[in-house]
């Protein structure tokens, strides 16, 4: 399904001079030799190994970002010892708990709780596949990248059930089923919302869905669509919240109730993964986010050509880049200033005002597309 | 399920056969009981059945301790009681001792007195604020809190020596004379106080989610709350007006002119809301107070060796918490044959489970926030 | 853990292999040492002093221990603060058991390193963290500033930096025979350092008195003039509400037989039989002019023939207050069952005053009075197997040292 579609500038280079590299190979073997084959293979691992960097690349300037905004929220320093401004924290963090003890509870199911932290990261990696970092910068341009990402998210899900069921605590087994009913709840507005900028832009595709925002910074859909695409970012910061289970949405975790829910029996590694994969997922929303609302790569140009060609000079992942952690730090804001709604009241946000506030917004969207009030 | 079977202490009927309920221990060591508190606590999916406290996890002995020390020795014990108004218990212990040996205090002392137990109610209230916002998630407000109160401990700790455990007063007066810097000081902080507390009132008390979490959260009636023995806030969110300060005042509380605030409903967020109430009625008093602290002794008369006459000598004063009641019986030696604290937050805790019956698992640390215990009070 | 055990094994023979196993070590303890995520655990006034050090003002962020862990697995440090009541000592060793390693545990304030305030004549308290589990560091004070929290914590990060990977972590290091033998001569050899210079201090003195130098001048003592503070005779507090007179009209009228325990004029000390204490205390609530709908407290005082239970009750409308003392005569037990007997019996104030039920389950564990048709009647501070019955005069407990005088 995604194989195929490996189209960045190093595929196609992959791709042309395997068969070239492998024709000075002796010719009695060259009819057996599956060229083709063999460049894939090669341009998966290239994939692999550059998702995997881009996936952890940013989670310390993530973690360490977070511990800076918590901390400059709460009139404190933050890190401050290791490097200059605690720069190094993290990487303290990591290695620390990489040498750390690890193991089972007593009556824990241990398969299974091995298995949910192997779960926990598949799903951010399998998003970023998807997503087009700059022109031509993307694994896989699926025609069905939406619906992909939300399977995707739905599998992610199941590491924590898993977790808080494998872990034999009841804490995390009352965090596991209010992760499940919570999760499943709010993919629906998330999905909503996804459906109102695939109707605006006519495709499911990620690379098509950028492609409808190139222009001017007014043309991306947080503009195009007057009102409609602000009501719309803003509803997806909401429920992409209670999706990442972040706080203030993040009953699942809940600190003062369940101590940690279903990450409270996991140690050393395992939890080190939980916690990337927390960050991860945040990155990788933000980047979702940064595709269907905020123009993907496409530079701010504001019309005044002197200062677009300037704009434009900048590679398109700065601007992407620089947009992704613009909506981290949304979300970091939104993190540290707001209390933790009770686990009813979530759910009655989510069916008593989201879910018709969604429907609400598709049916606008409808009329927009009707009487074309979109920004041309 | 025919295995709904009740632990000790427990008293609703099981559920039907239907229901399957059950039971979860929360503490000793739990993010939200406030330290060393454990709560049984019986569910049905969410949703509180029934909450028992199980105690002593900080029991000390301290009343047995008191029997073999002498009685200025005790005051060192308040303070280990309730930290966060540790100068309000070392009042209510001196009033107690006074009483019995008929010491008068000098006009000085009395004011410095009520100065100080003012200041630490608001540094109390504070950490409730903070403890409050961090229990419902809000961990922004947790640091907040914290911070003003600092302020509060640095004149703490130049009066007295100490940051939490003061020690400071002494039946008569106080241990020693306040330093010249104490007036402007506390003018100073007052000032800031007040900018604090509304911004930190702007932050809260409006915030949507958080009333969401509190309005209508473990309501408390008026009967309920006498019947259990709440005191302090918990009381007059009920809608009880009483106060020791201005229903039985001790110092020179009966000569100040404020207000005891009482709200009707009950819940978490009333209780929340009367601290807040209180913070700003204790800057007024201090107000009152600094201005007119008289010269003269800081204390009267030291005997040289302090005893109390033949009897049972009883006093009580209102800390952040509630009614705390010093009880004393001498048989005329150095240290007291029997002493035995009231601890506000003892009567507080005991109307846990009247609040928390049906509510959410949620709602029981909003609950518990509100009633702002403190356990080595309770444990003593 | 894990690898670290085999790294020197097998590097240690290659040549310049220690090189690189000195080096794994130091990166995998400074990783440790600054990175010190401590367990939320607190008991008392210490647990305040630890939040305050994650506050704003002295902020324990900057030392990388800012995540404060609500699971033990997860976390690296035990900040032992607060004191460690032998109710709670096996909760503190199962969350240390619980924490993985490498651990390490600072015990916080004078309870934790000798039982502080505590140590002697108490039957409760733990005389130090020590006792119970491995310590790492110890932090003195009661309680101890945020300062010296962070002063014990760089402490520990010198001792992490010590560590390697020939001599693996293990619990309970510190307290194991070799590390405490290193200690022990390390006293030794500062006795016998005290020890010559006393010696020499001595031979110092004698020179020095027998040919003083010739500006010396001797000491002469200065008296400090002492404060006097005048004698200042007791304000009488107001009157609140009804006088002890009139209130004990009232009362009168429901049993003529009670008598006035103490004479006071702002609380009613009545003295009432065990028989018509349920019924006196019953008919003082009904009573419209009495109203004591509130109950303050019930307490206990031990005698040498019979308990004293006193019920102090209060109006919260009218705001006076009426203490009700019954005395109790002990019964007659066999000398060697006396102290695990209960020894007197008196109906319980619970249907009346549902406050009353933990107030008297602490009499009835602390005095050993049994209190009828009370709903609950179980230990509320002590454990369920806690023999005696601590506020009697007589209580005697193998835990107790009293104090040298």
């Amino acid at each position: 399904m995604i194989l195929p579609s490996v189209t960045h500038p190093i595929g196609d280079f992959v791709r042309e001079n395997v068969p070239n590299i492998l024709g000075y190979l002796p010719e009695f073997i060259q009819p057996y030799i599956p060229s083709a084959e063999i460049a894939t293979f090669i341009n998966i691992n290239i994939c692999m190994v550059a998702i995997a960097i881009i996936g952890i690349a940013p989670v310390p300037v993530l973690i360490y970002m977070e511990r800076k905004v918590c901390a400059h929220i709460q009139c404190r320093l933050g890190p401050m010892r290791l490097g200059p401004h605690g720069v190094l924290q993290l990487v303290a963090d990591i290695a620390k708990l990489l040498f750390k003890e690890v193991y089972a509870p007593i009556g824990a199911d241990k398969f299974l709780f091995y298995l949910a932290p192997i779960f926990v990261l598949t799903a951010p990696f399998l998003n970023l596949c998807v997503i087009p970092f700059d022109k031509n910068l993307q694994v896989a341009d699926l025609s069905v990248a939406i619906p992909f990402i939300l399977a995707m998210n739905g599998f992610g899900i199941l590491s924590t059930l898993l977790g808080g069921w494998a872990s034999n605590n009841k804490y995390s087994l009352i965090s596991s089923l209010r992760s499940g009913a919570q999760i499943i709840s709010y993919e629906i507005s998330f999905a909503m919302i996804l459906l109102l900028v695939v109707m605006l832009a006519g495709s499911a595709s990620l690379g098509e869905i950028t492609a409808s925002q190139s222009g001017h910074f007014w043309d991306w859909w947080i503009f195009k669509a007057p009102g409609l695409g602000i009501l719309a970012f803003l509803m997806f910061l909401v429920s992409s919240t209670a999706e990442l289970n972040r706080a203030p949405f993040d009953i699942a975790e809940a600190e003062q109730e369940l101590t940690g829910g279903f990450h409270t029996e996991y140690n050393g590694m395992a939890f080190a993964m939980f916690y990337l994969a927390e960050y991860i997922n945040l990155f990788t929303t933000s980047c979702i986010a940064t595709v269907c609302f905020l123009g993907g790569y496409h530079a701010p140009t504001i019309g005044i050509l002197a200062i677009d060609n300037i704009l434009n000079y900048v590679p398109g992942i700065v601007w992407f880049l620089g947009k992704a952690f613009f909506v981290v730090w949304i979300y970091m804001m939104f993190r540290w200033t707001f209390v933790r709604p009770r686990v009813d009241q979530l759910m009655a946000l989510e069916w008593k005002f989201l879910l018709p506030a969604n429907l609400l917004l598709l049916i606008l969207g409808v009329v927009f597309l009707a009487f074309g009030w979109i920004l041309p | 399920m025919s295995t709904n079977v009740l632990l000790p202490g427990f008293r609703e009927a099981p559920l039907d056969e239907d229901f399957e309920e059950f039971y979860i221990n929360m503490g000793p060591q739990h993010p939200s009981t406030h330290g060393a508190l454990r709560l049984v606590l019986r569910l049905d999916g969410e949703k509180i059945i029934e909450v028992v406290p199980h105690l002593g996890y900080i029991h000390r002995g301290m009343e047995k301790q008191a029997e073999k020390l002498n009685y200025i020795q005790y005051i060192m014990m308040s303070d280990r009681q309730d930290y966060l108004t540790a100068i309000q218990n070392n009042l209510g212990v001196c009033l107690a001792l006074e009483k019995g040996t008929k010491i008068g205090v000098p006009e000085r002392a009395e004011y410095i007195r009520v100065i100080l137990a003012e200041l630490s109610r608001i540094a109390s209230h504070l950490v409730f604020y903070a403890c409050f916002g961090g229990d419902l998630g809000g961990q922004t407000v947790l640091l907040y809190g914290f911070k003003e109160r600092e302020m509060i401990h640095d004149i703490f700790e130049e009066v007295t020596g100490s940051r939490l455990t003061t020690n400071f007063f002494r039946p008569g007066g106080s241990n020693k004379d306040i330093p010249d810097t104490f007036v402007p000081r506390v003018k100073a902080l007052l000032k800031h106080l007040e900018s604090a507390l509304s911004d930190y009132d702007r932050l809260l008390t409006k915030n949507i989610a958080a009333m969401d979490r509190s309005v209508g959260v473990g309501v408390l009636s008026k009967e309920d709350a006498i019947a259990y023995g709440c005191s302090g806030p918990v009381l007059r969110a009920s809608g009880v007006s009483y106060d020791v300060r201005k229903n039985d005042p001790y110092s020179i509380y009966a000569s100040l002119d404020f207000k005891v605030p009482v709200f009707y409903n009950g819940d978490c967020y009333d209780r929340y809301l009367i601290r807040f109430e209180e913070m700003y009625e204790s800057i007024k008093i201090i107000k009152q107070c600094i201005d007119k602290i008289p010269s003269g002794p800081y204390r009267s008369k030291e005997k040289p060796i302090f005893k109390l006459p033949n009897g049972s000598f009883y006093a009580a004063t209102e800390t952040a918490k509630g009614l705390y009641g010093t009880y004393v019986v001498s048989t005329g030696g150095n240290s007291p044959y029997r002493i035995h604290t009231r601890s506000p937050s003892f009567g507080n805790l005991a109307a846990l489970n009247t609040m928390a019956k049906g509510q959410r698992l949620s709602d029981l640390v909003t609950i518990l926030a509100t009633i702002d215990p403190v356990i080595p009070e309770i444990d003593r | 853990m894990g690898i670290m055990p085999f790294i020197p094994k097998i590097l240690d023979p290659v040549p310049g292999g220690k090189t690189i196993v000195n080096m794994v070590d130091y990166v995998v303890n400074w990783a440790r040492a600054n990175s010190l995520w401590p367990l939320t655990y607190g008991t008392s006034c210490c647990a305040i002093e630890m939040m305050s050090s994650s506050m704003a003002r002295y902020d324990i962020a900057r030392f990388g221990s800012e995540v404060f862990r609500d699971s033990p697995r997860q976390a690296d440090l035990f900040i032992i603060a607060g004191t460690i009541t032998k109710r709670m000592a096996p909760a503190v060793q199962m969350l240390w058991e619980q924490i993985p390693g490498p651990k390490y545990s600072i015990a916080m304030g004078a309870c934790t390193i000798s039982g502080g305030p505590f140590r002697y004549d108490n039957y409760a308290v733990v005389r130090g963290a020590e006792q119970v589990i491995p310590v790492d560091v110890f932090i003195p004070g009661c309680p101890p500033r945020p300062e010296a929290l962070f002063h014990g914590l760089l402490k520990l990060r010198e001792k992490i930096m010590k560590e390697s990977s020939r001599n693996p972590w293990k619990e309970g290091a510190l307290s194991e025979s070799e590390e405490r033998n290193r200690y022990k001569e390390a006293a030794a050899a500062w006795a016998e350092l005290e020890k010559i210079k006393d010696e020499e201090m001595a031979i110092a003195r004698e020179q020095f008195k027998s040919n003083p130098p010739e500006n010396y001048v001797p000491y002469k003592a200065i008296r400090v003039q002492k404060e006097t503070f005048p004698d200042i005779p007791l304000k009488e507090n107001l009157q609140v509400g009804k006088s002890t007179e009139s209130l004990f009209e009232i009362a009168k009228k429901y049993s003529p037989e009670i008598q006035i325990h103490t004479e006071n004029n702002e609380i009613l000390h009545l003295s009432v039989s065990k028989e018509q204490y349920f019924s006196l205390v019953e008919s003082l609530k009904k009573d419209s002019e009495m109203n004591l709908d509130y109950l303050i407290d019930v307490t206990a005082v031990d005698y040498e023939n019979h308990f004293e239970l006193v019920a102090q009750l209060m109006s919260i409308t009218l705001g006076h207050k009426v203490f009700i003392h019954v005395d109790l005569l002990k019964e007659n037990v066999p000398e060697e069952t006396k102290d695990n007997a209960l020894l007197a019996s008196v109906s319980s104030l619970v249907p009346l005053y549902p406050a009353a039920e933990f107030k008297e389950r602490e009499v009835f564990e602390m005095f050993g009075i049994h209190f009828e048709s009370h709903p609950d009647l179980r230990h509320l501070f002590l454990d369920e197997d806690f023999k005696g019955f601590p506020l009697r005069k007589d209580f005697k407990h193998p835990h107790i040292i009293p104090k040298p005088v």
